[in-house]
């Protein structure tokens, strides 16, 4: 069964787009949500991913990450209120804890617990809509002139990982396939063959990656290769795409914004002692820009008709000689 | 007109002298003094039983061994002027590409375009030369349409075609083989092996393919060569072939061959068109375009027909009663799979009865289904929709017998008397202080079947279902062989046997019933014999070349042939 996280190749822009746009609009949510603690921002960033998301086709990857988002902020929320005791307004008092000491449930903890969750979560749904909508391999081809092991390595990886994950579900049906006078399997075992399989899977791949070249030096292998002048060999067809400017644009957009927003007290959000929040207009403005930016690069740019024979209904013009 | 012949043709494309090789710690040699020569543009086949150093040879041919998996190696290997033992695979990937058996270790990228393009971008090559490249191997063997999927949604097929592509990108020479249609039903089965026999013709590209199922690729080959024991036992024409193994090595027959040699017909065929041929001059069965009712109206039913088992649907349609539970009740099973935005069908109403002791084959090609009905009876898959019962419980062995086997000593794998007689009843329980890792893959299939069944009997009775899947992937004849005598022996304890297959050969020799599935639903459900008589694909060969109803078996061929001439 495929993840909702494995990449999907559809028609989209951001599919379309070079890693480097793709990474730096998705990055520019991020770099946003860490910049900010002001949850009307982190709210709005995270529906700008959301839109983004929604916009490339990703819906199963942001369900998702939603999912795991949100379980991951409620054990953030629980974790903080019982561990910090910092802030005024006490909700509870739950007396002396083993290892814990005195526990005194704050609000304020748990607001702070909720921005940091918010933040996770952003994040988390982010990389979720990165890993469905950004092709790996691409980003494999672009890292390699960078740093060729890395992106062996990163190859290994890329490719290990969903293998182990696919041999890890066949080992668990297979242990729920054995007899009543088996012997059971417990988790320990399962994890050492898991273990042992992935390094017979690792050899396998690694014998394919000999097989295809991988440590060959370009400049002494091309055998028989018909180069054109015009080409680069470390260049990329596939590289470049009609969207990555919108991206880029959007992507410096946002963090402009956000930082201009943040030096002009935009984030006026403090969980200790008391809870503040401070909506200003620039609060208001950073967030309308980041949610925003999660459709702006989608939208459809109007046609332009510089050429007479293009307009609807129009026959090309006929040749001189026809 | 002396022949003008390209310097790069001229040189063979793999020669080895006098190879001998050994595994790092072994002490038996898995080459032994190994002598090859291909020329430029032949199609070879490598023959022979399991474990007898095919795969070693093709290895030894590109490079892997020694570079990649060491130990000690004598002689000279040659790949188009290449020394291949002195220079590693990478540097022999230019002249030679080597799809393995199973398609899923062989692939690294995570897109089909990707996946094909990767030897060229590590050799350098220039974007528009990767692009031209990919697009023209992927016309050759008809998979533009996949170069925009992700390769963790291709079928078996398609992956198999992905793998060969990438091998064939970069124009080898030289392309090896290793069982490349073994998990390939015989449609797309069929297609791989006639679309290399096109490539050698048009690409003018060498083949040595490595095959258990014979029958589905000697009439493409120029040549056979056989090993045994790590040495070439024969080498030369596909039709001496034949005629060296029905004395050498029966397990090498096709069943043609076989069908032939007991009706004392000679020459021998490579395949069905040959042996029709051979029939059509010597033999009225096959004259003019006679219906095949019409035909059996000439010659009759043989004896092996008259005497077959009638399936149980078809005596319970003929009004017999049959005991009230069956072994395996399914109604109206509907399974879903997939997740997200695309889950589809994968079942859609299926209605299905195994009694006590039966044995079926569930058949159908590659997507059709026949894992998920065992996994949904076997509780692994939740349906939809419909009920299904197994009141005596259901063993099933998976597509990898491995998966069962996690820990060190057989005896451990199982717990006492209960373990004990599960060893026994698959003849294994000499083997209980070995091993796992060091059994053959017979062995360990029968073990992983030992595990599933454990506690499941009752005495030396077997109440219950028992369900393998795929279990002939990699088996030459003689292995399959054991497993249809496993199967009778199951059967004969009471278990209801059904076994997911793509093998119509091994279907015809231990089924009684074959139920056919295509795109989720049953297509046909009948007796063997008359299932896989009645079509093209799913269709034994001996079927194919008689086209008599009822007649799959060579010895069943063999019959009406004599019936004829008698």
């Amino acid at each position: 069964m495929r993840s909702p996280f494995a990449y999907t190749p559809r028609p989209g822009p951001l599919q379309t787009a070079s890693p480097g746009a793709a990474v730096a609009y998705l990055g520019a949510f991020v770099v946003v949500s860490f910049l900010y603690s002001s949850p009307v921002v982190l709210a709005a960033v995270g529906a700008g991913v959301l839109l983004a998301g929604t916009s490339a086709g990703a819906r199963a990857a942001l369900g998702a990450a939603l999912r795991m988002g949100l379980t991951l902020a409620l054990l953030i929320v629980a974790v903080n209120a019982l561990v910090v005791d910092r802030g005024e307004t006490v909700l509870a008092r739950l007396g002396e804890w083993p290892l814990l000491g005195r526990v005194d449930v704050t609000g304020e903890a748990i607001a702070a617990g909720a921005t940091i969750g918010l933040r996770a979560t952003v994040a988390m749904v982010a990389f979720a809509v990165y890993s469905a909508c950004v092709d790996p391999d691409r980003v494999l081809r672009a890292l390699r002139p960078l740093a060729g092991r890395s992106a062996l390595t990163a190859t290994l990886i890329s490719r290990l990982v969903p293998v182990a994950a696919a041999d890890a579900a066949r080992l668990r049906d297979a242990g729920r396939l054995r007899g009543p006078g088996a012997a059971p399997l417990g988790r320990a075992t399962l994890a050492r063959r898991l273990l042992a399989g992935s390094l017979d899977r690792a050899v396998d791949v690694a014998a394919t990656l000999e097989l295809r070249g991988y440590g060959l030096e370009p400049s002494t292998s091309s055998l028989g290769s018909s180069r054109s002048t015009s080409d680069s060999p470390g260049g990329c067809v596939d590289c470049r795409s009609r969207y990555d400017t919108r991206f880029y644009a959007v992507a410096t957009t946002i963090l402009v914004a956000a930082v201009a927003g943040k030096l002009l007290g935009a984030d006026g959000f403090s969980t200790y002692p008391t809870v503040e929040m401070a909506v200003t207009s620039t609060t208001v403005a950073v967030s309308a820009v980041a949610i925003l930016a999660g459709i702006a690069p989608w939208r459809r740019q109007p046609q332009r008709a510089t050429r007479p024979h293009q307009a609807a209904g129009a026959a090309p013009p006929e040749a001189p000689n026809a | 007109m002396p022949e003008l012949a390209s310097p790069a043709r001229a040189v063979p494309a793999l020669t080895i002298e006098d190879l001998t090789y050994s595994y790092p710690n072994t002490t038996r040699p898995a080459l032994s003094d190994v002598s090859l020569t291909l020329g430029a543009g032949e199609f070879a086949l490598l023959a022979g039983r399991s474990a007898c150093g095919k795969s070693t040879l093709l290895r030894a041919a590109c490079g892997l061994v020694p570079h990649f998996h060491g130990g000690e190696i004598e002689g000279s290997v040659n790949v188009a002027g290449i020394d291949a033992i002195a220079t590693g695979p990478g540097e022999l990937a230019a002249v030679v590409g080597y799809v393995a058996q199973d398609p899923e270790t062989q692939i690294v990228s995570t897109t089909v375009a990707a996946e094909i393009a990767l030897p060229l971008e590590l050799r350098g090559e220039s974007p528009t030369s990767r692009a031209r490249a990919v697009e023209e191997v992927a016309l050759a063997l008809a998979i533009p349409h996949l170069l925009d999927r992700t390769v963790d949604t291709l079928s078996g097929g398609e992956l198999q075609r992905v793998a060969l592509a990438a091998a064939l990108v970069t124009r080898p020479q030289l392309v090896l083989l290793d069982e490349p249609t073994s998990q390939l039903d015989p449609v797309a089965g069929d297609e791989l092996i006639w679309l290399l026999r096109r490539l050698n013709e048009e690409w003018g590209v060498t083949v040595l393919l490595a095959e258990h199922r014979l029958e589905r690729c000697l009439a493409a080959a120029d040549r056979v060569v056989a090993v045994e024991s790590g040495s070439i036992a024969f080498d030369g024409a596909p039709r001496d072939f034949l005629t060296w193994a029905q004395d050498a090595d029966p397990a090498l027959e096709t069943p043609a061959a076989r069908m032939f040699s007991m009706a004392g017909i000679e020459p021998l065929p490579t395949g069905v068109r040959d042996a029709r041929r051979t029939l059509a001059s010597t033999d009225p069965l096959t004259e003019g375009r006679r219906t095949p009712s019409e035909r059996l109206v000439l010659f009759g039913p043989t004896a092996s027909q008259r005497d077959a088992p009638l399936p149980a649907k078809k005596l319970r349609e003929e009004g017999v009663r049959l005991p009230s539970t069956p072994t395996l009740s399914v109604n109206d099973l509907w399974v879903e799979l997939g997740q997200g935005d695309t889950p589809r069908d994968v079942i859609r109403g299926i209605d299905l009865r195994i009694e006590d002791g039966e044995r079926v084959a569930l058949m159908g090609r590659n997507g059709a289904g026949k894992s998920t009905v065992l996994r949904t009876i076997a509780g692994l898959v939740e349906p939809v929709r419909g009920k299904v019962e197994v009141p005596g419980g259901i063993a099933l062995l998976s597509q990898n017998p491995g998966d069962y086997l996690v820990r060190e000593r057989v005896g451990d794998e199982l717990l006492g008397e209960l373990g004990i007689a599960a060893l026994r009843i698959v003849g294994m329980e000499q083997a209980i202080d070995r091993d796992p890792r060091d059994l053959s893959g017979g062995e360990r299939q029968r073990l992983a079947l030992a595990i599933a069944l454990a506690g499941r009997m009752d005495g030396d009775e077997l109440p219950g279902l028992v369900a393998l899947d795929e279990p002939t992937r990699g088996m030459d004849r003689a292995r399959k062989q054991d497993l249809t005598e496993l199967v009778a022996e199951l059967a004969e304890r009471g278990a209801g046997v059904v076994v997911a297959t793509h093998d119509v050969e091994f279907a015809a020799a231990f089924a009684e019933r074959v139920v056919l599935l295509g795109d989720g639903v049953v297509i046909a459900d009948g007796a063997a014999a008359e299932v896989l008589s009645g079509g093209w694909y799913f269709a034994t060969e001996v079927a194919r070349i008689l086209d008599l109803p009822g007649i799959v078996t060579p010895e069943q061929g063999a019959a009406a042939l004599e019936t004829d001439s008698g």
